[in-house]
């Protein structure tokens, strides 16, 4: 079978197992959604109440019937409706994906950005001190907690110092803070690892060829550097979509911004599993489609990889 | 600066044309600005909410970022004020015409109210709103709404009366009809299914209250803009016409140090729950504190008696003197949370006092443990036939601190040998255990509203059964509490029903089944320049009256 195919068919297989695993795990869980969001004193509903909700919601099917219908919902379209809104999910996801989207991608440019300039200066800075102190920046940023980070961004530049509001901000100054506060984990395992490719790649003799040629660092660096340095970071980049994901809890949450970080923790809170299965699900579309974006670029990067896939 | 609202003791009886009545006894707690006199017309207020909106289907409002567009939007037909809790009218002409029995209540309606769509209140609008909120709709998912007992069915009389009849008597449906579980919808609204009610709808929900939602950004934002032509504020209302205020905008900020930053740094005027640790942070920055009272059951422990392990009188008695309140609420909370005097709040209709139940007295507590036959083992915890005095309490998620107050009361109860255990979990494992007396034993939690009612919605079995006072058939267990719950909510006048919940906190008391902490507000930070802020009779905001300075 060709790589690609495999691959892709390899990607397939990872969603629907992971769409079942979900389910099923969720369904496990102790209480279910008409517990969360009905039977709550404050509602004051009986016994018998609960029982009529739970069936016109149908959670009172038998497990498997429930995943048959979920499947072939998803497979149509319909991602169900949230047990604790009775929103459709396609319509909070609607709302969420595109502040989320915006977010991430925004969020993984500026962490790329980021991670160049560390590993640039890390590793031709012009003074010894300097590339020593770059070099220790990803193990730090990395370490921070990005729930502090934010909070800390937030109470320095916003409260403190005024200069962007959290509450009424417009949809730029709404923007700053969070990609930076996402920006800075993503960064620095990207950092860690570019620092690392143009460390091997320097070693490597057809650099000193390249040199005693007569070929300045600048040249150097944009061309033979980079594009050997390219595949590994490409392929942590690949990885680091959770972290986005991760991240974009933390973040939406901190900063109150809509998104589909704030569905999921309200989801988890509220045992919405409707929600829940299609944040699952997605995420891990995301997840396999940016690998296997990753997978089938690799070999048009380096050639080298395109000999070994078709051996 | 704390404001709390709080009542010092002149009884104020309000009675019905059939005795039908709710009394109680406040001092002023309107805020010192509602004289209106300079007030300022226009601007946008900013409010941080907690959490985001699941529904506006009234009966669903219990939950406060519900309740606080529910409260604002809707009309209904009687108003109660906060502070005295007595009824007025509202959309209603005057107080209902109530029966003997209370079984039939009659309403005159006003006949120059319209919602927000044009559309007018009619007397068929209000009983197709009464007949959804007091039977509910299964089929599309919409619940019964708990403040309405009884109901059987509504009577358009003429264009501007209707009556509302009762399978049996339903002395607290005047009470009910001014909460915000009976805001009035228009038509078009009440056609809607659960769905219908939930986020990305709001602007669509029609009501007759002094606001209306003009925009919604789903998870994120609400606008409430001002009614131009609102002009049947109930009589004790500081403002007859419009509101002062243009817009509210109503801001989700779930994380707690971004709501308090950014409401100290003045980017917003408003908000809600601001929790007892950070009350020193909005009071330092030159804040009001207002801590409005919620005029129910008390924030306490339910012992489930029906236990094994709280059988015993004794053991029941030894948890609440091994328990020390005043460490409790000085130790976690302020001065915003006063110290329970009784299972109901001062505030609340049926308060009497249970002078001396829950005094601190650790050796008491020993000693009746010792009799009871508890022998203190080798860990310090007591057993009693290789039994473990090991007790297992919920974690009260939507009450402040909750996990903070089992902690420590954990440590003190260590003293005298019992170990108390916190249920981990998130809010659908805490309800689906707490159903179970098996997993809790002790059940932390607190009700709110202003009715003689809200202590059988707190222990009737039929309700929230925090005691779970039923055995496996469902009978009850304690068969005389529960005839006395069932007083409160039928004896048809004031009296009877002060009484019957007089007899109920006594025989708590008595039977050690509850141990009170304090009684719980909802805090709220404002910043100066806001005036008139105020909240309904539960604590939920009302900004009819706000204007903003400058």
């Amino acid at each position: 079978m060709p790589y690609a195919l495999r691959r892709t068919a390899q990607a397939g297989l990872v969603v629907i197992a992971t769409f079942v695993v979900a389910f099923l795990l969720l369904q496990a869980l102790p209480g279910d959604a008409i517990v969360a969001r009905y039977a709550s004193p404050e509602l004051g509903l009986t016994d018998a109440q609960l029982d009529e909700l739970r069936t016109v919601y149908g959670t009172d099917r038998p497990v498997w019937e429930q995943l048959w219908a979920s499947a072939t919902g998803f497979l149509t379209g319909d991602l169900g409706t949230s047990l604790q809104s009775g929103a459709a999910v396609e319509t909070l996801l609607a709302a969420a994906l595109p502040s989320t989207l915006t977010l991430a991608a925004l969020g993984f440019l500026a962490a790329v950005a980021l991670a160049v300039a560390i590993a640039a200066v890390a590793t031709f800075g012009r003074a010894e001190w300097l590339r020593r102190a770059f070099r220790s920046l990803p193990p730090l940023f990395v370490s921070i907690p990005v729930f502090w980070l934010g909070i800390v961004l937030l109470q320095v530049l916003s409260f403190q110092l005024g200069l962007i509001p959290v509450i009424n901000a417009s949809p730029a100054q709404a923007l700053v803070l969070p990609v930076l506060t996402i920006a800075v984990p993503i960064a620095a395992p990207l950092a860690q690892v570019l620092i690392r490719a143009i460390d091997d790649t320097v070693a490597e003799p057809f650099i000193a060829v390249a040199r005693a040629r007569g070929a300045g660092t600048r040249w150097l660096l944009g061309r033979e550097v980079a594009r050997n340095a390219a595949l590994p970071t490409l392929t942590i980049a690949g990885v680091l979509f959770g972290e986005l994901v991760a991240g974009a809890v933390v973040t939406e949450t901190v900063f109150a911004r809509t998104g589909v970080g704030r569905l999921t923790q309200e989801a988890v809170a509220n045992r919405d599993i409707p929600v829940l299965q299609a944040v699952v699900v997605i995420s891990a579309i995301g997840f396999v489609l940016i690998n296997l974006a990753v997978d089938l670029a690799a070999p048009a990067i380096d050639p080298r990889l395109r000999r070994a896939v078709h051996a | 600066m704390i404001r709390t609202r709080s009542r010092a003791g002149a009884v104020v009886a309000v009675t019905t044309a059939s005795a039908i009545a709710l009394s109680a006894c406040s001092a002023s707690a309107a805020s010192p600005d509602a004289s209106d006199g300079g007030a300022a017309t226009g601007g946008t207020l900013t409010y941080l909410e907690h959490q985001a909106y699941t529904s506006l289907y009234p009966p669903a409002a219990g939950f406060y970022p519900n309740g606080a567009l529910v409260n604002n939007v809707t009309a209904r037909l009687l108003h109660q004020d906060p502070a005295t809790l007595e009824l007025e009218p509202w959309v209603a002409a005057a107080l209902p015409e109530v029966n003997e029995d209370a079984t039939e209540y009659t309403f005159d309606l006003r006949t120059d109210v319209t919602y927000s769509d044009g559309t007018p209140v009619t007397a068929e609008n209000v009983v197709a709103n009464f007949d959804l909120f007091g039977l509910g709709d299964p089929s599309r998912a919409l619940i019964v709404s708990e403040a309405i007992n009884n109901y059987e069915r509504g009577e358009v009389v003429d264009d501007d009366t209707v009556r509302f009849h009762f399978s049996a008597p339903a002395p607290g449906f005047a009470q009910a009809v001014s909460t915000i579980n009976s805001g009035l919808l228009a038509d078009a609204t009440l056609e809607r299914d659960s769905e219908g009610f939930g986020p990305g709808n709001a602007a669509e929900i029609i009501g007759a209250g002094p606001f209306a939602v003009e925009s919604e950004q789903v998870g994120t934002s609400i606008r409430l803009a001002a009614r131009e032509d609102y002009a049947w504020a109930p009589p004790s209302a500081a403002v007859q016409g419009r509101p002062h205020l243009d817009a509210v905008d109503i801001v989700i900020a779930p994380e707690d140090s971004v709501r308090i930053g950014s409401l100290v740094a003045g980017q917003a005027d408003i908000a809600r729950q601001v929790e007892p640790q950070h009350e020193a942070q909005v009071a330092a920055a030159g804040l009001e504190i207002v801590a409005a009272q919620t005029n129910g059951v008390n924030n306490g422990l339910s012992f489930r008696f029906g236990h094994p392990l709280l059988a015993d009188i004794a053991v029941r008695r030894a948890l609440i003197a091994g328990i020390d309140r005043e460490e409790l609420v000085s130790s976690i909370f302020s001065e915003g949370y006063p110290l329970a005097t009784s299972s109901l709040s001062r505030t609340a209709l049926g308060y009497a006092e249970q002078a001396d139940a829950y005094a601190h007295d650790p050796a008491l507590a020993n000693r009746l443990l010792d009799e009871a036959g508890w022998q203190v083992g080798a860990d310090g915890i007591r057993t009693r036939d290789g039994e473990r005095l090991r007790l297992v309490v919920n974690e009260a998620l939507p009450q402040p601190r909750s996990r903070d107050v089992i902690t420590l009361i954990a440590q003190q109860l260590r003293e005298i040998g019992v170990e108390l255990e916190l249920f981990q979990g998130d809010q659908a494992a805490q309800t689906a255990a707490s159903a179970d007396i098996d997993q809790i034993q002790i059940y932390h939690s607190m009700v709110g509203r202003a009715d003689f009612d809200v202590i059988k919605s707190q222990f009737s079995i039929a309700n929230r059964n925090t005691l779970q006072n039923d055995d496996e058939s469902g009978a009850p267990i304690d068969a005389e509490l529960e005839a006395l719950l069932q007083r409160v909510a039928s004896e048809p006048t004031t009296e009877g029903r002060a009484a019957a919940s007089a007899a109920v906190q006594a025989h708590l008391t008595e039977q050690a089944y509850v141990l009170p902490f304090f009684e719980e507000p909802q805090v709220y930070g404002v910043r100066p320049g806001v005036d008139g802020f105020a909240t309904e009779s539960v604590g939920r905001p009302d900004f009819s009256d706000v204007s903003l300075e400058g």
